[in-house]
């Protein structure tokens, strides 16, 4: 594998690659308001409980943020505008996934930081992986062989 | 680049004490910390409708001008009845001051509970119910008991999370009046 062919098999991954991100990341319908609540829900810890979602507790408070989601959903309010409410009254705790800011900001990078350092770790590896090339026979070699055929020793 | 696997060793091990450097740092922080206070405090009281045994809506427009206590608070939590003797006695201090008010709101309880609770009980502040938990929700309530000082002007100025002594209760009192957050 060497010049311009060498990378077509990169390309073809790379391409599989976005499109298995765009595929997974495209939305697969229209968002209707109740589902913007629900996924809000699931983001939002149960006050009083250990690691439920809001979405996922029957709790009165989890009933009463389902309640109130859907009121703010509804009102209009943006996904941002309705986490930033919950979180000036509660503290980051109410969110089950970390913020995008801060050093909630290395929980997201680093596993990307790590992917891409593998990444490059992998091309290298693959770039020391060079074809050997075919070994040729000398005139000796095809002595040899002639000698070990027939049985008779063709010199000395 | 001469030895690429050394450069790529190499920065992995930055990230890796970089992230070793994070971690350390937050060993001191408890992270049920943020669930213990209020966020609230020292914001204004927030929008909340509830509804007195005697049937009667009260809402935050209520309590203006008035030093107010706000206990979050329900039958069946063993704190809260842990809690109850204080909250009599320091009532009993107070209910004479037409400046002061004592609101205990009932979280996640039944009217008829609440009821005879109150008459064995001889509570006498105002308890209202807070059907649909939205005032719970509203004052970013966790669970119960917990009591919040509101000063005359409408400011959250003190908090306490989980049963409050008679001197708790004076302290939260005492910031209210002064409106100086505790």
């Amino acid at each position: 594998m060497s010049g311009r062919r060498g990378w077509v098999p990169w390309i073809l991954l790379g391409i599989v690659v976005a499109g298995l991100l765009v595929w997974a990341v495209w939305p697969s319908g229209e968002t209707t308001d109740a589902d913007r609540a629900r996924a809000l829900a699931h983001e939002l810890r149960c006050p009083d409980c250990e690691s439920l979602s809001a979405a996922d507790s029957q709790t009165s408070s989890a009933r009463a943020i389902r309640r109130d989601l859907k009121e703010r959903v509804a009102e209009g309010q943006s996904d941002a505008t309705i986490r930033r409410a919950y979180v000036d009254r509660y503290g980051e705790s109410i969110l089950l996934e970390p913020s995008r800011s801060g050093l909630g900001l290395l929980v997201w990078g680093l596993p990307l930081l790590v992917l891409l350092a593998g990444g490059i770790g992998l091309w290298f590896s693959f770039r020391r992986w060079r074809p050997t090339e075919r070994l040729q026979a000398t005139d000796d070699d095809e002595a040899l062989v002639r000698e070990t055929r027939s049985g008779e020793p063709t010199g000395e | 680049m001469k030895h690429p696997a050394r450069w790529i060793a190499s920065a992995v091990a930055v990230v890796l004490v970089a992230l070793a450097v994070v971690l350390a740092s937050q060993i001191g922080s408890d992270p049920r910390k943020d669930a213990t206070k209020s966020h609230l405090a020292g914001k204004d009281v927030p929008k909340f409708r509830v509804t007195t045994l005697d049937g009667e809506a009260l809402t935050k427009a209520d309590l203006a001008g008035k030093v107010t206590i706000v206990n979050f608070w329900n039958t069946w939590c063993i704190p809260c009845r842990q809690e109850a003797p204080a909250l009599q006695e320091f009532y009993a201090k107070h209910a004479d001051d037409p400046n002061f008010v004592m609101l205990g709101i009932v979280r996640d309880d039944t009217r008829a509970a609440v009821n005879r609770w109150v008459s064995s009980h001889g509570d006498e502040w105002t308890i209202a119910m807070d059907q649909g938990g939205s005032a719970a929700l509203a004052f970013g309530t966790r669970g119960q008991p917990e009591t919040f000082a509101i000063s005359p002007d409408g400011l959250i100025v003190g908090y306490q999370f989980g049963p409050s002594s008679v001197s708790d209760l004076e302290a939260l009192r005492a910031a209210a009046a002064g409106g100086t957050a505790q």
